[in-house]
């Protein structure tokens, strides 16, 4: 990225936000909101079943159709949004976290230290996700636990490459090295100065990242590595789903419409809040 | 000299990836239990006296730590991964025998996904006014949507449009025919296609407001002329750099579209392993991928080499771009 | 100064393209492959269940082996539609007065593929392949335990002598993993007789390409075909095309577009659908051996005590989940057996719906409702462990679980749903990890009450696996199943049995559900029949249509 700024205010940070960003805020607001209270815009009960019910397509009465069950998907869907997003949220947490550890260390640590971690971070951030979490999964055995841990250790190189490239540039910059040299401690020059320029940018990404994580999680739901039943999770809906595809379309149209939904919103929440302009 | 140097640098990038690879499974086989269950297929495996002797032998579970790790160091550095659990094969067999299958996959859609990605980006670039301006905006939405897209949504719904409805294209399919590779390779490249197509469209348009764009401009060059010769040439270095990258992540995605579409090959047998916890399966096959994938790197440096005849003049390092989509 | 298109990277790309439009026109020129005329041909069996590991019955011992393996070796004996056994390569049989011998008269005409002649010695070798414990063999295996050694009398007479009286050998010998394979084939080890077993059918294994397809072609001298057959030479077809598919989906709009002949485990609206179309046929042949029930672990609390487990059955009401979800191709059965079995009795009176009853009973029993919803006695909540295996249940299955699941938590059971793979369901089960389970069984004959309710079954085999899930240990009911397996009067056996079923349905450990469900979809052939074995498919008088 660019030469080291001055960490934003959240003032500039919105006032970067065009349209498009505007838009992807208010959605993700919505799916906040939908993740903590949902039973505001969906009062129905996700697990309440209607055996007579079953299959019927969207209608007044039902927004989004039932599933085989007589469960309403609408219900579901929205209800679902806390297990999904969670998901997405606590695998990405892993990921961070591991990141940050990784990324410091490499950055701000001897030159060493640096060069073997930087050749790690750079070959796991190659594997690809999917086939590392499936490594993990195979010698831990399934379970949610598990398929958020792989995907949260699987995903971590990607945010200690970044991270490291940030620390290095801020940590060679000019201002840091006049910090030191006018006699600052390490701690309060890292407090001050290292680190709001480097985590800054790292929300971003950390957003895109969101997106990508319940889009993993969902994939090895529909491996069968998933969430237990009935959870209205996205992706074992999905997958449920994809059994009753010719006869049932809007079982697997919804659920994949909200991950869709959720991912790109935002995506394009952390492209614009972290980016600016080109994109 | 230079070639020497770029020779060892990716052969050490080869055995960092199996170190890596060993350390992880390793870590992972001792965090999860019992690693001679794990080993063996799991808590209900049954498996027979025999069997659990070997794997103490293979594995030197009685042997201190430390020896366990540089004995399973070796054995995957020279590429003996031992018999696969349910299948009673060598895992070597199994492998070789379908990995051509998902080579075969991910290399076309690797290509289709650079076809879609240039597309895309000259059509972005050749757009004027208000219309053009709206077809741009909806390409990159089109892109951003493209990358979220779960794959196994996406592939579901191609089988059910092309496959039940209107039957045009087969569900499943083997080998290398056409008519059965469309869907999946489809499946397959959208993902990597908007990724590409955003890194292009960046690049073109950066490489549009070079210098020497400007003057070729200046001297009279027309707009085709000038996209077809020069700036489309610049534009293309940061995706070729990053296709390595994206062969990974098609490999990622080869899992759940073999599953899918019901193809032999790699990510089937990752599947199969993962779920019959058949953990010296797994291990190969997550080894090979990883070897693939340093394979790929190389190609993909040698056609930067191509493409970019400054790279061959001089010594310089072109920079990467490091704000990508995290994970592969 | 002008390169144009001859750059490098210009060839490059420009060889991209053209290939990518090349491969999309043929990609939309292609059409599905054409069916084959009237005799001849290869026929494409696509799959759902797990490709087998190794492809000899004796091994191990599961349905997708029976399945494939129908193909290339038959049993001793087999069974028509009514349950009576019939002649195959053994043509007569008697036993003895104390049921300790039995004497087998077999074929003079049958050699296997390989040339090698059926004779005594070739089922003595058979036998004790079976038994042998480096075969690893856990279906057949159990089937002729009570065979202590089989003599040769002569070519043509094989002398079984019993450790003690077996009512049910005839039915066991009429399974796919007792079938008589070649003993020069066996003799060539397990690696290659796991590949290509050498048998007496009407196919033989050609080629098997793990995860692609086992090629089966034609066996030319087949003499051998069951008493349903109307065909009595070798079969209309070249070649049979086995493949795996496991998704459900993809495997039926393989049906659909033509690629594939017949498949099996098809979704409810996979069936429907067939059944209104024109060019699908629907085969519905029920598994033998157990219905498909869910059992309750009565070794461990809460389902020790009677009252509770009543309580659950009488809350479960998986009835209109059944009707919704099969969409009519499933009946309810109330009955331990499946409906295969003549002797098989029901009870609906004991089944019924009630979630009042069951919600006194549950107050009865001590259990006291929870401000959460969930029941509890001395502070711990009423959680009933319910390990699924994915490998086993269809999608359909696995909701109709979901719905007894919401229906057993209305009355207060906290159900804890948890799909495994293979190996950890097994490893749950053998650590007692489970209040409630749904573990199909498949055996011929009644003698299946026997493996699964005796008390036998609850001592576990060293790999740490038992049988009897539900963990009855009833003397009167022991009595009942070893009486039953030691005469061989057809008329006490059914009565015995009858009585038997009686004890375990009132036990409440067992919830019945349905048969095992097992329906074949066809395509563009005809002439497809099931046995009246194990209700696997049949092709020899299989035609393709012209």
């Amino acid at each position: 990225m660019s030469n080291p700024v001055a960490a934003p205010s959240l003032r500039a940070a919105f006032a970067r936000l065009r349209p498009a960003g505007v838009v992807a805020l208010v959605v993700v607001l919505a799916i906040l909101v939908a993740a903590v209270w949902p039973g505001l815009i969906a009062p129905g009960d996700p697990l309440a079943i209607a055996p007579t019910d079953a299959l019927a397509p969207p209608s007044l009465a039902h927004l989004f159709g039932t599933d085989e069950s007589g469960r309403d998907i609408f219900t579901r869907v929205v209800h679902g949004t806390a297990p999904s997003v969670g998901i997405g949220l606590a695998a990405t947490g892993i990921g961070i976290g591991a990141g940050l550890v990784l990324g410091f260390a490499s950055g701000l640590g001897p030159k060493a230290l640096d060069a073997a971690l930087g050749r790690v971070i750079e070959v796991l951030f190659a594997l690809p996700t999917l086939v590392m979490a499936l490594l993990l999964v195979a010698v831990m055995g399934p379970g949610t636990g598990a398929a958020v841990l792989a995907i949260g250790a699987a995903t971590a190189p990607g945010y200690a490459r970044i991270l490291r490239a940030r620390v290095r540039a801020v940590a060679g910059s000019g201002y840091v090295e006049y910090a030191r040299l006018e006699g600052t401690r390490r701690t309060r020059v890292f407090l001050r100065h290292i680190a709001p320029n480097t985590l800054w940018p790292l929300v971003g990404v950390a957003t895109l990242g969101i997106g990508q994580a319940i889009v993993w999680v969902s994939a090895l739901s529909f491996l069968g590595f998933g969430t237990l039943p009935p959870s209205p999770e996205w992706g074992a809906m999905l997958n449920a789903g994809r059994v009753y595809i010719s006869t049932a379309w809007w079982m697997t149209i919804f659920p994949g419409l909200a991950i869709v939904v959720t991912a790109t919103a935002l995506t394009v929440l952390g492209r614009t809040a972290a980016g600016g302009g080109r994109r | 000299m230079r070639i020497a140097r770029w020779a060892l640098a990716r052969i050490g990038s080869a055995l960092l990836v199996v170190w890596v690879v060993t350390t992880i499974v390793f870590f992972a086989l001792r965090a999860s239990g019992d690693p001679l269950e794990a080993i063996l297929g799991g808590p209900g495996s049954q498996a027979g006296e025999e069997a659990v002797a070997v794997a103490r032998e293979t594995y030197g579970l009685d042997q201190p730590l430390l020896w366990q790790y540089l004995l399973l160091l070796g054995r995957v550095g020279t590429l003996q991964l031992g018999d696969s659990y349910a299948r009673r094969q060598p895992v070597i067999d199994l492998i070789a025998a379908q990995l051509p299958s998902t080579l075969l996959l991910a290399t076309l859609a690797l290509a289709l996904a650079w076809a879609l990605a240039l597309c895309g980006a000259i059509i972005a670039r050749t757009s004027r006014g208000p219309a053009g301006r709206a077809v741009t905006a909806s390409l990159r939405g089109a892109e951003i949507v493209a990358t979220v897209m779960p794959q196994f949504w996406l592939g579901a719904v191609l089988i059910l449009v092309f496959a039940s409805t209107l039957g045009v294209l087969p569900a499943t399919s083997s080998g290398a025919d056409p008519a059965g590779l469309v869907l999946p390779v489809v499946t397959l490249a959208i993902p990597i296609a908007g990724f590409l197509a955003q890194i292009m469209r960046d690049s073109l348009a950066e490489a549009d407001a070079a210098p020497f764009a400007v003057t070729a401009r200046a001297r009279g060059a027309s707009d085709t002329r000038l996209l077809l010769h020069h700036t489309l040439r610049h534009a293309s270095l940061p995706a070729l750099a990053l296709s390595g990258w994206a062969y990974g992540s098609l490999l990622s995605g080869a899992v759940v579209v073999e599953t899918l579409f019901a193809r032999p090959g790699l990510g089937r047998l990752l599947i199969d392993g993962a779920m019959q916890r058949d953990v010296p399966l797994v291990i190969g096959a997550v080894v090979v991928v990883a070897l693939v994938y340093v394979v790929v790197l190389v190609i993909g440096d040698a056609l930067e080499l191509l493409v970019d005849p400054r790279l061959r003049r001089r010594t310089r390092t072109i920079v990467r771009q490091a704000d990508v989509a995290v994970g592969a | 100064m002008h390169r144009a298109l001859f750059t490098p990277r210009g060839r490059i790309l420009s060889v991209l393209a053209v290939g990518t439009a090349a491969a999309l026109a043929l990609a939309a020129c292609a059409a599905p492959d054409a069916p084959a005329a009237q005799d001849g041909g290869t026929l494409v069996y696509a799959s759902g269940d797990a490709e087998p590991t190794c492809l000899d019955p004796h091994v191990g011992g599961n349905y997708p082996q029976a399945l494939i393996s129908t193909q290339y070796l038959e049993p001793l004996v087999g069974r028509d539609a009514d349950g009576e056994i019939t002649p195959w390569l053994a043509t007569d049989w008697t036993v003895s007065d104390d049921g300790l011998t039995w004497d087998f008269t077999l074929r003079d005409d049958v050699t296997f593929t390989d040339g090698t002649p059926l004779d005594a010695d070739a089922v003595k070798v058979n036998i004790e392949h079976l038994q042998n414990p480096d075969t690893g063999s856990s279906t057949g295996y159990l089937a002729v335990a009570k065979v202590a050694e089989v003599e040769a009398v002569d070519a043509t007479h094989a002398r079984f002598h019993l450790s003690a009286p077996d009512s049910a050998l005839l039915e066991s010998l009429s399974q796919q993993w007792t079938a008589i394979e070649s003993p020069a084939g066996i003799a060539r080890g397990t690696d290659e007789n796991c590949a290509a077993p050498i048998g007496t059918g009407p196919f033989l294994v050609d080629e098997w390409v793990p995860q692609q397809q086992v090629t089966l072609v034609r066996n030319d001298d087949y003499n051998t075909p069951d008493a349903g057959t109307e065909n009595d030479g070798p079969a209309h077809l070249n070649t049979i095309e086995w493949r795996f598919i496991p998704d459900a989906a993809t495997r039926w709009a393989a049906l659909q577009s033509g690629e594939v002949n017949v498949i099996d485990n098809p979704q409810p609206d996979a069936i429907v659908a067939a059944e209104q179309s024109d060019d699908i046929a629907h085969i519905d042949a029920p598994r033998p051996g157990s219905s498909n029930r869910i059992e309750l672990n009565s070794g461990q609390a809460p389902f020790d005590d009677v009252r509770v487990r009543e309580a659950f059955i009488r809350a479960a009401d998986p009835e209109p989940g059944i009707e919704s979800l099969y969409l009519g191709t499933v009946t309810r059965s109330t009955s331990p057996l499946a409906s295969t079995e003549p002797v098989a009795i029901s009870d609906d009176a004991l089944f019924e719906t009630d979630a009042a009853a069951a919600a006194a009973l549950l107050d009865e029993a001590g259990w006291t409702e929870d401000a959460s919803g969930v029941r509890s006695k001395d502070g711990k909540p009423l959680t009933v462990r319910f390990p699924v295996s994915t490998n086993q249940s269809v999608a359909a299955e696995q909701s109709l679980f979901e719905q007894i699941q919401a229906n057993a938590a209305a009355v207060g059971f906290d159900v804890v749903l948890t799909p495994m793979d293979l190996s950890s369901w097994y490893g749950a089960l053998g650590a007692n990890e489970y209040e409630a389970v749904s573990a199909p069984y498949t055996k011929v004959g009644p003698d299946v009450l026997r493996i699964l309710y005796h008390s036998d079954g609850i001592v576990p085999a060293p790999s740490g696996y038992f049988a009897n899930h539900a963990q009855l240990s009833d003397p009167a009911l022991d009595a009942l199943l070893d009486a039953a397996s030691a005469t061989s009067d057809a008329d006490e056996r059914a009565d015995l049995y009858a009585q038997a079923q009686e004890i375990i349905l009132a036990s409440y450990t067992v919830l019945p559900l349905y048969d095992q469900q097992n329906h074949f979809l066809t395509r563009g052939v005809t002439g497809v029949r099931t046995l009246g074995t194990v209700a696997t498919p049949t092709f020899v008088d299989a035609r393709l249509d012209g």
